[in-house]
């Protein structure tokens, strides 16, 4: 295992000092690492795993090393808590040392008896996919479930995400009893915080739950403080029911009525894996009587696009369905492209599933419109110019629940394979033809003069 | 008894449409402002429901029977936005009435001072010496010229815009002010784009998109000037801007599957064969006779055409100068706020 130089092992033992000393406070002074023979390093760093095993909860944070790129992957092993341990890991208890045992400098290791993935060196910032960390301070039984049905995927789409957040929140501002000698609009988001975290630990939040926890906040510091509890519950019930109704379920009407028109009849409409509000659009502009034939391009590892084709040869609409690769030989077929988003940057950019971009880029080269439905309440202050700076990678058994065993295809972790499945991608504003939004169709450069329009004074409020 | 008094204003209303567009100085979306005005001050209408219904329906009118509705479109948006956000804190609904046929009113006098606006804008970048490209006809075109021509020295080149050779009247015009004017054919404008210092178009409207409609050539004029890096000016006034937003060509509401579609296989009648007919006997500059299309075939073009954004280095108009971009970012903060 530890085939490392002798100066690696001088700087790496000042982390192995500072672990040893978070971990086991009772294990005695070390020695120095050039005192040691080879022998004993090893028995050395054995005990010091099993007490690390032992002895932690938590994910160690560690301190920040000299070699970026060693610390890199330290990092993104230290985030998964060895009690819950991915199935990456195979069940082997996660340790720093094969992280320190690929040295910048270093030869590759010859004996690696932990057959541990080594960890993705790039892309490690954005945190592996775990299941959720165990709770500290009481999660109510609705987010603690929500939580589950986040992290394994079965809830997905910004949409929904958002709703289903919204709609556990009122159970919990229901179930809240102000604790004395304080008030409602100053404690409940106290309260709610740690059940935040915890939807966030399970999967990364979304930009529309993100401006959906905005809102709700400054709703309940905006309540009245003399109204009688029940009294504020439920109207801060009535006002999350009335952001969903308004925000996105009365948005997606005139998104889908507006969208609508710009379907004909004889029309080829390609759209990529599943957006809620494409798909909404689709089947009004059919029972409308517009008729028109559908492609879906979909793509691995979420494999959205088959619950769309299912919703769609429903209502009898014909459908084509592909995988990305085989996306140019249909392009010359299509007329438009319809596509959601999962937020809109003030740049004109679209954060969507991994693929749009790819798909918007290579229509937009070939003239063909592409169109964009997206909420208002989807859009982001920040400005983006790449998927790489913020992200989320997919679990590598997809979905999470399903055993490895399930689908002969799919790649198994190996030693020296690290899977790579970011699940977001940025299409430039340059690709995008218009955006359809609840006030009207817009080209991507106008998201920012929309908020001032609408009387709110920054996006995504 | 309502029906008759609504059947008056629009029969009123085409006829009240085209004896205001015998003032030539009147545009389209101008006149169907005043028309709708009209409109308004004969109407019987008692809620501002009702109202806003009369008006929508005498701008159905004007743009049914109109044979290029797009810019008569956005003059009859911008008028029923107006009256639909206007304060109703006057009393009485007649008061109101009167309020919105005197504002109508006052708009439209106003409106035919942006010309001049535009043409000053559009002279600060419009140098000692230069040669402008120009298609079509276009009043606002053609102020901004004669303006310049008062102070810099300018030579236009103007396409002959077939099939209506408005181009010739742009160069009668040019001409009979004393600018070095040259018409060009519509096929040889990629012979002389290298000679042009920048090209200046009117527009029919100015969408969503940032994008332009107008005379048909438009585009092609665009895509030759972006493909030779030349600036491609477009002139607007502002009640021209409107809230379409086509894809493509043939997202247009003036596009209609019989424009330039094949002929069907079975009524082929051998139109190839019919003696030529010359269009007008305006091309004096044809010396032998050339062939040109019947008048079946030019009546399946289409009249406007659009040119996307990213072809338009600015538009000018009374609002000042803009880039495409800008003129969504008005565009939305007038209609959506």
């Amino acid at each position: 295992m530890s085939t490392t130089t002798e100066t690696i092992t001088l700087t790496a033992s000042l982390k192995l000092t500072t672990q040893q000393d978070m971990s086991s406070p009772s294990h005695p002074p070390p020695k120095s690492q050039k005192q040691m023979t080879k022998a004993e390093r090893r028995e050395q760093q054995e005990a010091q795993r099993a007490a690390k095993a032992a002895a932690k909860t938590a994910p160690v944070q560690p301190k920040p090393g000299p070699s970026h790129g060693r610390n890199a992957s330290i990092g993104g092993k230290g985030t998964t808590p060895p009690s819950g341990g991915t199935p990456k890991k195979s069940g082997k208890e996660p340790t720093t040392k094969p992280g320190k045992g690929e040295p910048k400098e270093a030869l590759h290791p010859s004996s690696q008896l932990d057959e541990t993935p080594r960890g993705l060196r790039i892309f490690s910032h954005f945190g592996t996919p775990k299941p959720p960390a165990i709770t500290k301070g009481d999660i109510h039984p609705a987010v603690v479930r929500l939580g589950l049905q986040f992290a394994e995927f079965k809830i997905t789409g910004a949409n929904a995400r958002c709703i289903a957040m919204l709609t556990a929140f009122k159970t919990v501002i229901q179930d809240y009893v102000t604790p004395r000698n304080n008030t409602l609009s100053r404690h409940l988001m106290t309260h709610l915080s740690p059940q935040i975290t915890h939807l966030v630990s399970a999967r990364p939040m979304s930009i529309s739950m993100g401006n959906a926890i905005r809102q709700l906040k400054l709703d309940v510091s905006g309540s009245d403080i003399d109204l009688p509890e029940q009294d504020a519950k439920d109207t801060l019930c009535d006002t999350i029911d009335n952001y969903i109704r308004d925000r996105i379920l009365l948005a997606d009407q005139v998104i889908q009525e507006t969208a609508g028109k710009k379907i004909n009849d004889g029309d080829v409409i390609l759209t990529y894996a599943r957006s809620s509000v494409v798909e909404k659009s689709l089947l009004h502009a059919w029972e409308s009587g517009k008729r028109f034939s559908v492609i879906v391009v979909d793509s691995r590892p979420m494999l959205e696009g088959k619950a769309l084709l299912r919703s769609l040869t429903t209502a009898s609409i014909p459908c084509t369905y592909l995988l990305l690769p085989s996306l140019p030989s249909v392009l010359p077929h299509t007329t438009t492209l319809f596509v959601g988003a999962h937020s809109l940057h003030a740049n004109g950019a679209v954060f969507s599933r991994a693929g749009t971009a790819m798909v918007a880029m290579m229509a937009k080269s070939r003239n063909i419109p592409v169109v964009v439905c997206c909420e208002t309440y989807k859009f982001a202050e920040g400005i983006r110019w790449d998927g790489v700076s913020k992200n989320e990678l997919a679990p590598t058994p997809f979905p999470p629940s399903s055993t490895s065993n399930s689908d002969p295809h799919s790649l198994k972790p190996r030693p020296n394979l690290s899977i790579l499945s970011p699940l977001y991608d940025l299409t430039p504003p340059s690709c995008i033809t218009a955006v359809v939004t609840e006030v009207g169709i817009i080209p991507p450069s106008s998201i920012s003069s929309i908020p001032g329009a609408l009387g709110r004074t920054m996006i995504g409020a | 008894m309502a029906d008759d008094l609504n059947k008056d204003p629009k029969f009123d209303i085409w006829t009240t449409y085209q004896a205001l567009l015998v003032n030539k100085e009147l545009s389209t979306p101008l006149a169907a402002i005043l028309a709708l005005t009209e409109l308004v001050e004969r109407s019987d209408a008692g809620t501002m429901f009702e109202l806003v219904k009369a008006l929508n329906d005498g701008a159905r009118v004007l743009s049914q029977r109109s044979p290029n509705p797009v810019s008569l479109n956005a003059g009859c948006e911008l008028f029923i936005a107006f009256v639909t956000l206007f304060p109703h804190d006057s009393d009485s609904f007649s008061n109101l009435k009167t309020e919105l046929v005197k504002q109508g009113r006052k708009y439209a006098t106003e409106a035919l001072t942006y010309r001049e606006k535009i043409a000053e804008i559009a002279l600060g970048f419009i140098k000692d010496d230069s040669i402008i490209l120009t298609h079509s006809y276009s009043r606002v075109v053609m102020k901004t010229l004669l303006r310049a021509h008062e102070r810099k020295r300018i030579s236009v080149y103007v396409t002959e815009a077939r099939p209506r050779g408005l181009g010739l009247r742009t160069f009668d015009e040019l001409t009979a002010a004393g600018i070095p004017c040259t018409i060009v054919l519509d096929s040889a404008v990629s012979y002389v784009m290298d000679k042009v210092d920048f090209v200046l178009v009117g527009s029919e409207a100015v969408v969503e998109s940032g994008g332009l409609i107008n005379a048909v050539g438009s585009n092609q004029i665009a895509i030759i000037a972006k493909a030779a890096n030349i600036p491609f000016y477009a002139l607007a006034e502002s009640y021209k801007f409107h809230r379409l937003f086509p894809l493509s060509q043939y997202d247009l509401p003036t596009h209609n599957p019989n424009i330039l579609a094949f002929p069907l296989p079975s009524s082929s009648a051998p139109q190839n064969n019919n003696p030529s007919i010359r269009t007008s006997d305006e091309n004096k500059l044809m010396h032998e006779p050339p062939r040109t299309m019947t008048h079946e075939q030019i009546a399946c073009h289409p009249d406007v055409d659009y040119t996307r954004p990213d072809l338009i280095t600015l538009v000018f108009s009374d609002v000042g100068s803009l880039t495409p971009e800008g003129v969504s970012q008005y565009l939305v903060g007038m209609f959506a706020g």
